[in-house]
């Protein structure tokens, strides 16, 4: 905003400049920053080419006012070397001007400098005063200026023809534009607009006769301040683009010739005008090709110059055409990103462009355009990565993008693709397809973004995360209907993308339809309702089998099927698909080369190894439970790895910025997995597995944890000074384990299963009571073979009946587990058949006879340790058993040269 | 209390015959050059010391007490004790020399015997052969020639026999802990080895006639069954806590000879390294020939031999192990004379 209000301060102008200055390049570098932006890049670039003119003009201005700075003080050294600078600039501001023609302001330095120099010349007095230095840059500047002013000699005639008149006009310009802005300035706040808008006319004209006071003012200060006003002049040069640099040129001229004043400017205006038109329509005419075969076309137009600015005064009898909305569209879309522009005011002034465009039936093409800027702006108007939309914005983001799909599925005959150029779009010539510049994918790619980040900055706990969660389903359908909209029309890599983008909104939720659809069988009675249940929706895991396979057969990138792969085995094991499941992660080699890939895809991956070790469980694999969780369990930093939050103990050893990039990877609340569950399963898995292994092994030395972590648990449990009864998770599977250990199978099944472990562990699976009846038979049968391996040594014999009866299994259950036990032997025991005992061979060492094997064992290696230092006394090394070999060798080389020899070697053993 | 007294009157005969074995191994060990050569304890003190443990010691947590007594020729006679009292380390400015000190001129008072001749220590499973024990032995030796340590083993005590042994340092290891020089080398010199680092004293139990004479007639009041505890036949729990310490020990030692067969090898690379530079010299002297030649003594200053670990650790270790062993050797014994009985006992009864 500031810079519309330069006109009236000087030293504010100043700041303002400068400040311009420093924004523009870091906001060109935020949006090198933000691929997702695509969409806009029409926008980007054509106001990126209006900044770039501007810096590259005003950069010039400054050039040419310390120029003629120099001028006045006669310092031609100074003039030199500016003009050489100045000479740079141009060339680089040469691609503007081409488009822009050569700017005013620039002949009239050339021609000014090469008059000065000429006087300087000339006055042979003067010049013998000049000192050496100056004298000598004289020269060599005449000498420059002449060769250069060769290229523009059309250019520096026709101003020298008529200086006047080009400086009136200008003079003229400014008037008008300083009205405009002041009109501008009402129109940006949009908030106070309407309100302004019925005092407009008077108020501006009040500024503007005061602003014109101003600059009466200053034109009659003294030459120090001259400085300073044409700095202000140049500021407003950047404010407006093609008019405000003639106003520049106007003002100084003002400076120049005081003689210059109002009347004279009033008497001369009607000669001015054509010559302003033809200036206006010069400029214009990029925009506005289409519409310039008409006569009266401009007219219109100029009386649309400030209209244009305020959009509310489109109505004002002015026809509404397309041209005239773009171009108001790219004037609002040139504000953004510059520091002073209101975002807020800025959204909204795009909804009154939409509006007015619909009202005036300008076609799909143009409201779509907008429609997509709308978007972009919405999702610019946090500019911190790390901040969320608010709610009403995000709603708005979500009806707008809901609007354009309404749009897009009604005329299928727009055309939206990011590689479609500015220039080749075809916005509202109804006979050829509509062509608009924009990428609906990135669009809602964003969105997505944006929802994720919502969740992740609300209170899980609250019900506003509740409310935002409700959106989700709002999403999905958006997600659903881009995904529709691109199968007819998007390349393969973009319906690779939105599948992905589906995928992940799907794989994490359990299909409870397709469940109860399983859990009742097709009969005949309720086959309407089944009919009815598949008229619903297709079943996700069908949905998920569908999107992924084509994702794995048309997929380049090897991102997009790497997560597509974990979702859909995630989403298997979610549907308790183990097998399928692990084949999959089986088939992938992920588990290989996932360490090379980035944070969130790792996170993923973790996310699906304990989604399968879960599902693993389930099925009542042990084994594989305990495996796939190992990895994340293991570390202790379960909450990490799945990205579920950040980790206290390491807060020190990482800065903000790593912290603020890991906030960002954290996973939202409803996507967790539970890490009581988590863990809960883990060490049953772990007790069921270790427990007998102890048994087992109990007096084996050398025998291994096969769950550390259920070990430290262990440890903890023995540590307590008092037992008391249970509390947490952990102490339950500790008491169990106790039990367990004795072959109590009872108690440990009423530490695993009861009241409290269902509330927290037991219930949050789909199948709760499947999960429970195998947890009951895996306790019982890893109980009586613990129960075997710790007792055998006390039994003869012991009956299978008894067996089956103390651990309520059935008999044949007992034999095969005995059976299996017997031929992996693990126990030293034969079956009598006929009797149905189990008869102990009493094989197993007691506890005094392993003491003596492990003594045996560790005197042999006391031994050995004993027999190298003796070794070392004897000055060989390997000692004995080396010199067995060096013999052995000997031998060899004696087998070779002859017998008798051998016979030798033999004797001296 | 009775019962106690009674355990105490059957042990007077079994310890006779336990210093006759030892009396008959210091025979053999040779070394008569000692000042004590017989060590009577009074019956108060053997009992004082059980009464001790009793009270405070449990598991392998150990009491000491101090011996008090006085010799007569080649015979050290202990006729009282008293416990050092148990401290905890929060009460640091404990004097315990101040504690003897006075406790000592309390006894002269009362006119007991004063004269400090040694300590007392119980064990767990025989393991006290330590450098605590040998540091503080020392100590006593070196202030007092006559002082003896005496171990009780309340284990085997509660197995039915008493276990009560007198051991002194041989004046050969005196010398050594005196130089503190336990390198390699010095034991070499030395000639020591674990066998000859403990004399084990004979006892004798010795009361006075009253008391004998109560004795008897007490044994005759007693019936059998008390004595029970002789005839247990238990024994793996023994047995298994000996070889796990037993073990324990082994693992020490293999530890310990890893050590120092690191250092051995590590000298004699150094000893080759030392050799090559010293013949690089020579060469350099050859070269550069009316040179005066470089003393050698740089060069060892220069690669300092590898610290020599010290080796009474293992000495220890390897004295330990042997204690354990005869233990062991000692139960089995007595065990399989009790298996042998019992099958006798059964067969009989069959």
């Amino acid at each position: 905003m500031s810079r519309f209000f330069t006109t009236g301060s000087d030293s504010e102008s100043e700041s303002s400049l400068s400040g311009e200055e420093l924004v523009t390049k870091p906001v060109g570098g935020n949006y090198g920053k933000q691929p997702l932006l695509l969409s806009e890049d029409e926008e980007d670039t054509k106001r990126v080419v209006r900044s770039a003119k501007d810096k590259r003009f005003e950069e010039l201005t400054n050039l040419i006012r310390t120029i003629r700075n120099a001028m006045k003080i006669r310092d031609v050294t100074k003039c030199l070397e500016e003009f050489e600078l100045l000479g740079k600039a141009y060339g680089k501001a040469k691609s503007i001007v081409d488009k822009e023609g050569v700017p005013r302001f620039y002949i009239r330095i050339l021609a000014d400098l090469e008059d000065y120099l000429n006087e300087l010349w000339e006055d042979k007095e003067g010049k013998k005063k000049m000192n050496k230095n100056n004298a000598k840059a004289l020269s060599t500047l005449r000498q420059k200026i002449r060769k250069y002013n060769r290229d523009f000699e059309s250019h520096i005639t026709s101003y020298k023809q008529n200086p006047e008149q080009s400086a009136d006009e200008d003079a003229e310009k400014n008037e008008e534009d300083s009205e405009d802005e002041d009109e501008d300035e009402d129109g940006v706040s949009a908030a106070t607009f309407l309100k302004k808008k019925s005092e407009a006319p008077s108020g501006e004209s009040r500024k503007f006769l005061k602003k014109m006071d101003d600059e009466d003012e200053d034109s009659e200060d003294s030459e120090d301040d001259e400085d300073w006003d044409t700095g202000s002049t140049s500021s407003d040069s950047d404010s407006e683009e093609e008019e405000g640099k003639q106003t520049a040129l106007a003002s100084r001229f003002l400076k120049k010739a005081p003689t210059t004043d109002e009347d004279k400017k009033a008497a001369e205006k009607k000669r001015e005008d054509k010559a302003k038109k033809k200036h206006d329509r010069k400029s214009k005419r990029l925009d506005e090709e289409e519409e310039d075969n008409e006569g009266g076309e401009w007219e219109r137009v100029r009386g649309g110059v400030p209209l244009v600015k305020k959009p509310k005064m489109f109505a004002k009898g002015t026809e509404i055409t397309h041209a005239v909305v773009i171009k108001k569209l790219n004037e609002i879309l040139q504000a953004r990103g510059k520091k002073g522009t209101d975002r807020a005011a800025q959204i909204e002034l795009l909804q009154l462009l939409v509006q007015i465009a619909a009202e005036n039936n300008l076609g799909e093409g143009v409201i779509v355009k907008i429609k997509f800027n709308i978007i972009a702006s919405l999702y610019d108007y946090n500019p911190n990565l790390a901040t969320y939309m608010k709610p009403e914005m995000w709603g708005k983001c979500l009806d707008c993008i809901n609007e354009l799909m309404d749009i897009l599925f009604a005329n299928p005959n727009i055309f939206v693709g990011e590689n479609i150029l500015e220039e080749s779009e075809n916005l509202h010539n109804a006979d050829q397809p509509l062509r608009v510049r924009g990428c609906i994918l990135t669009l809602v790619e964003r969105m997505d973004e944006e929802f994720t980040k919502i969740m992740q900055n609300t209170d899980p706990h609250s019900q506003e995360y509740v409310e935002h969660l409700k959106d989700e389903a709002q999403v999905c359908a958006i997600i659903e209907r881009v995904q529709r909209y691109l199968e007819e029309k998007g390349t393969t890599e973009e319906v690779c993308r939105i599948y992905l983008l589906r995928i992940l909104h799907t794989y994490y939720k359990f299909d409870y339809k397709a469940h109860q659809r399983q859990l009742t069988p097709p009969e005949g009675s309720s086959k309407s309702e089944q009919d009815q249940a598949e008229n619903e929706g297709e079943d996700s895991a069908v949905l998920m089998e569908r999107l992924c396979k084509y994702i794995y057969a048309k997929d380049r990138t090897d991102r997009i099927r790497t997560c597509a792969i974990l979702c859909h085995i995630y989403h298997h094991a979610l549907h308790s698909r183990w097998y399928q499941a692990r084949d999959l992660m089986l088939m992938s080699h992920l588990q290989d080369n996932i360490q090379h890939a980035d944070p969130p895809v790792q996170i993923l991956y973790n996310r699906t190894m304990v989604q399968l070790g879960i599902c693993a469980f389930r099925q009542g694999l042990t084994k594989d439970a305990h495996n796939a969780l190992l990895d994340i369990q293991s570390s202790g930093r379960a909450k990490e790895l799945l990205g579920q939050g950040l980790l206290l103990r390491s807060l020190q050893e990482r800065n903000q910025e790593q912290e603020k990039v890991e906030r960002r990877r954290q996973v939202p609340f409803h996507l967790h997995i539970n890490l009581e569950l988590l863990e809960c399963v883990y060490l049953v898995s772990a007790m069921l597995l270790e427990i007998p292994y102890m048994a087992a092994h109990e007096s084996d030395a050398r025998r291994r944890m096969i769950s550390k972590q259920f070990h430290h648990q262990l440890r903890v449990g023995e540590r307590q000074p008092l037992l008391g009864p249970p509390e947490s998770m952990r102490e339950h599977v500790v008491a169990a384990s106790k039990a367990m250990k004795m072959g109590d199978w009872k108690t440990c099944h009423s530490f695993i299963i009861n009241e409290k472990m269902n509330g927290k562990v037991w219930d949050l699976f789909p199948e709760a009571d499947k999960v429970r009846t195998m947890l009951v038979r895996k306790i019982q049968e890893e109980s009586l073979r613990t129960y075997l391996f710790t007792y055998s040594s006390v039994y003869d014999s012991i009956s299978m009946e008894t067996l089956s009866d103390m651990f309520e299994l059935d008999l044949p259950t007992v034999h095969s587990i005995i059976s299996k036990m017997i031929i992996n032997e693990e126990l030293m025991a034969s079956l009598d058949q006929p009797t149905q005992t189990v008869v102990m061979h009493r094989t197993e060492p007691t506890a005094q006879q392993n003491l003596a094997l492990q003594l045996a064992e560790k005197l042999g290696s006391l031994v050995e340790n004993n027999e190298r230092v003796f070794d070392h006394k004897q000055g060989t090394y390997g000692g004995y058993f080396r010199d067995q070999k060096d013999g052995y060798r000997k031998n060899e080389g004696y087998m070779r040269r002859g017998g008798y020899r051998q016979q030798q070697s033999q004797t001296a053993y | 209390m009775a019962s106690r007294k009674e355990g105490t009157g059957s042990t007077a005969t079994s310890s006779s015959s336990t210093a006759g074995a030892a009396g008959k191994g210091k025979g053999k060990g040779g070394s008569g050059d000692s000042a004590v050569k017989q060590v009577q304890i009074d019956g108060l003190v053997v009992l004082k010391i059980i009464k001790h443990y009793q009270e405070e010691g449990q598991g392998t947590e150990v009491v000491q007490g101090v011996l008090l007594g006085l010799v007569v020729e080649d015979r050290l006679e202990i006729t009282n004790c008293f416990p050092f009292p148990q401290h905890t380390e929060d009460d640091a400015d404990f004097d315990e020399v101040q504690y003897q000190m006075e406790m000592m001129r309390s006894l002269r008072h009362v006119n007991i015997d004063h004269l400090h001749v040694g300590w007392y220590q119980s064990t767990y499973y025989g393991s006290f052969v330590t450098r605590a024990l040998l540091d503080s032995q020392f100590s006593y030796q070196h202030a007092i020639e006559e002082s003896v340590v005496l171990i009780y083993d309340p284990i085997k005590t509660a197995q039915g026999s008493l276990s009560l042994k007198a051991y002194r340092l041989t004046p050969k290891l005196m010398e050594v802990c005196k130089e503190k020089d336990f390198s390699p080398e010095a034991l070499k010199k030395a000639n020591i080895t674990f066998e000859y680092m403990f004399e084990e004293v004979p006892i004798v139990i010795k009361n006075s006639h009253l008391i004998n004479v109560l004795m008897w007639e007490l044994e005759k009041k007693s019936a059998v069954a008390d004595k029970h505890e002789l005839l247990s036949l238990a024994s793996s729990n023994h047995l298994g806590k000996n070889l796990q310490l037993l073990m324990d020990r082994v693992d020490e030692m293999s530890q310990d000879i890893v050590k120092y067969n690191t250092y051995m090898r590590n000298t004699s690379k150094q000893q080759q390294q030392k050799h090559q530079q010293r013949r690089q010299q020579e060469n350099m002297q050859r070269q550069s020939r009316g040179e005066p030649p470089l003393p050698e003594e740089d060069l060892s200053k220069l690669f300092k031999p590898p610290q020599p670990p010290a080796r009474m650790d293992s000495l220890l270790i390897a004295g330990q192990i042997n204690t354990y062993c005869q233990n062991i050797k000692e139960f089995t014994a007595q065990n399989l004379g009790k298996l042998f009985m019992a099958q006798a006992l059964q067969e009989y009864n069959n």
